[in-house]
């Protein structure tokens, strides 16, 4: 294939067939429709996509979750208000140790917000947002390139963990037009590691918490403990073979940018001026990684679309404070990436004149 | 060969109270998959969250233990996947019809290959014992001190928004009429939907008035008769299949075929 004009999100529906996708269960939300679109006319012509529009997204989530039981590698996408309202079956796929991949493009929250503006609110969600303990593994790409390929590395990551891999996006990037070679592209392909239902053996998928033999284990620590700890172990294992950041910009700068997802596109200009620090992988957080690149640098600032959901993550992570750029009510622009440094004395000279 | 072997009785004694209904459901449903060749190649079970979700991990299958009120798009996804299995759904009324209601709907206006067997026993039993949507009005429960204030939902209501589908009415005191039930409910192509009247002595019986099982199995026995040949419609307490339109060739969640689908507009 030659190079051509692809979008955000349709590079993410691309990226999931090439990864082998066979199922997808979803529903209307800006700014992710048009993954559901474009899945949904793939699947007119190749039968081995199955597609669901479903009545809300809470049934698209557990869609996806029978699906990928059954043997079809399965997914879908959504906004951050669809995504709070898929978080017991977040949750219930880590349970039951399902591979499955969750898109969610996010918008202005919260509820229903600023559906058609960009936002990045939903980083603590993609953590925490469901109940109790689990280890998520969530990937950010950020130009309409590593959308196609973050997607399959989601699905391959998503097989070897045995959980629910999420790829955030926002609607700038969803809706980012580049020109990309996919063929460029190679990320090996890996196969399903669940053994279908219905394969001759009597297993029970419990969302309960039940000992191997199917009983209940509703009132046993060590048991929980037992499982909790070894499905941790196992997710944070394979997390570690796709521990993907950027490491740029003027590296001998005092000051590192922390940015990801559209805004470090957004604070390119900074370059001359600034160290990065991109994680593509936004969780687990890159902590080793974070420490000896942060350890260099005199000032961080945390450049991002909510107020300081990242910038929370990295003090905890470093134990020191960092600044803050929040860019707030879908206004990521550079003026407002200048404006945000500025306010906290620390936007270059050469960088104060609108020189874009 | 025997229907003891679909269920794991090295489990047993199950933790259903004594005098529970949903050990009847198991058994004869047990006795249908014995009949029709059901085994853990080609069966799953998908159940929900209530004292009968519980019954996937006493049977010999590979069974999907849902959230309470999503067996449905679970169930519905597995059978899009994998159309040559049979996917039976064991569910109470309050799973599937209050928290369930939405996905409900749908199944029924998508008309998936599923069985849906629900355990209406029409109250929250392991709870404690709450009103729930198949609760008639007026009853007294521990989330209805002075009576339950609604109408119940009219499931069979739900079921024939969509002609095609199967919806049949039977008690666990029937268990030849509920063993036919579930019989034709497995074998229908299409959306099936078997309500089984069914005790709940522990949380809701001796609440309203019944001393034991034995009392409530009777008060089925009395007040339940079988529907004229040939309903269409079953009344209150009346025991019947009833069947739908069998629908058009495809499937209506296979995306190919635009235009083509199950039944009319």
């Amino acid at each position: 294939m030659a190079k051509r004009l692809l979008q955000g999100n349709e590079a993410m529906l691309l990226g999931a067939v090439r990864a082998g996708a066979g199922y997808f269960a979803g529903y209307p939300i800006s700014p992710s429709s048009e993954i559901l679109m474009a899945a949904s006319v793939y699947a007119a012509s190749h039968p081995e996509l199955r597609f669901l529009q479903a009545e809300d997204e809470i049934a698209s989530a557990n869609a996806i979750i029978g699906a990928s039981l059954a043997g079809a590698k399965s997914f879908t996408a959504t906004s951050g208000p669809g995504f709070s309202l898929m978080q017991e079956a977040i949750g219930y796929a880590h349970k039951l140790r399902v591979p499955t991949v969750i898109i969610d493009v996010q918008r202005v929250g919260p509820a229903t917000g600023m559906p058609t503006m960009p936002g990045q609110g939903d980083i603590l969600q993609t953590r925490y947002g469901s109940s109790g303990d689990y280890t998520s593994i969530v990937f950010y790409p950020s130009s309409v390139a590593e959308c196609y390929e973050y997607t399959i590395r989601a699905f391959n990551c998503a097989e070897e963990s045995r959980s629910p891999v999420v790829v955030l996006s926002d609607a700038f990037l969803g809706h980012l037009n580049e020109v990309v070679d996919l063929d460029a592209i190679e990320v090996p392909v890996v196969s399903r590691t669940l053994e279908p239902l219905a394969s001759g053996s009597t297993r029970l998928f419990s969302g309960v918490a039940t000992y191997p033999d199917g009983e209940p284990a509703t009132a046993d620590a060590d048991e929980f403990i037992r499982q909790y700890e070894e499905a941790k172990a196992h997710r944070l294992e394979v997390a570690d073979r796709y521990a993907f950041y950027e490491y740029g910009w003027n590296t001998d700068a005092e000051t590192l940018v922390i940015a990801f997802g559209i805004t470090r596109r957004i604070a390119q200009p900074l370059a001359p001026h600034f160290a990065l620090f991109r994680p593509i992988r936004i969780w687990p957080v890159l902590q080793d990684h974070l420490r000896e690149i942060a350890q260099r640098y005199r000032r961080l600032v945390v450049i991002e679309g909510s107020d300081g959901q990242y910038a929370s993550v990295v003090e905890r992570v470093l134990y020191r404070d960092v600044h803050r750029v929040p860019l707030l009510g879908g206004r990521m622009s550079l003026e407002a990436v200048r404006e945000g440094l500025d306010r906290i004395g620390l936007l270059p000279p050469e960088l104060a004149e609108a020189a874009v | 060969m025997s229907y003891k072997d679909k269920v794991k009785t090295e489990l047993f004694p199950t933790i259903w109270c004594p005098g529970c209904g949903i050990g009847l459901i198991m058994t004869q449903l047990a006795m249908v998959m014995d009949d029709l060749g059901l085994d853990k190649t080609n069966t799953v079970i998908v159940t929900g969250i209530g004292c009968t979700g519980r019954m996937g991990a006493y049977m010999q299958f590979d069974s999907v233990y849902a959230l309470h009120g999503r067996t449905l798009p679970v169930a519905e996804a597995i059978a899009t996947v994998r159309p040559e299995l049979n996917v039976i759904v064991a569910s109470g009324d309050g799973d599937i019809s209050s928290i369930g209601g939405n996905h409900l709907l749908h199944a029924i206006r998508r008309n998936p290959r599923i069985t849906v067997l629900c355990n209406n026993n029409e109250i929250y039993g392991l709870t404690g014992g709450q009103t729930g949507p198949t609760t008639p009005i007026g009853t007294k429960t521990v989330s209805s001190p002075a009576g339950a204030t609604y109408s119940p939902i009219n499931l069979q209501g739900l079921v024939n928004t969509n002609p095609n589908a199967f919806y049949a009415k039977t008690t666990v005191y029937h268990q030849g009429q509920m063993r036919k039930a579930i019989k034709e409910a497995v074998e229908w192509p299409g959306f099936a939907f078997v309500d089984i009247a069914s005790q709940c002595i522990e949380n809701n019986g001796r609440r309203i008035g019944f001393p034991s099982a034995n009392e409530m199995l009777n008060f089925y026995k009395k007040e339940y008769r079988q529907a004229p040949a040939g309903s269409t419609q079953l009344a209150n307490r009346q025991l019947g299949i009833v069947k739908g339109r069998p629908a058009g060739p495809e499937p209506a969640t296979v995306g190919a075929g635009a235009g083509k689908g199950s039944g009319e507009a």
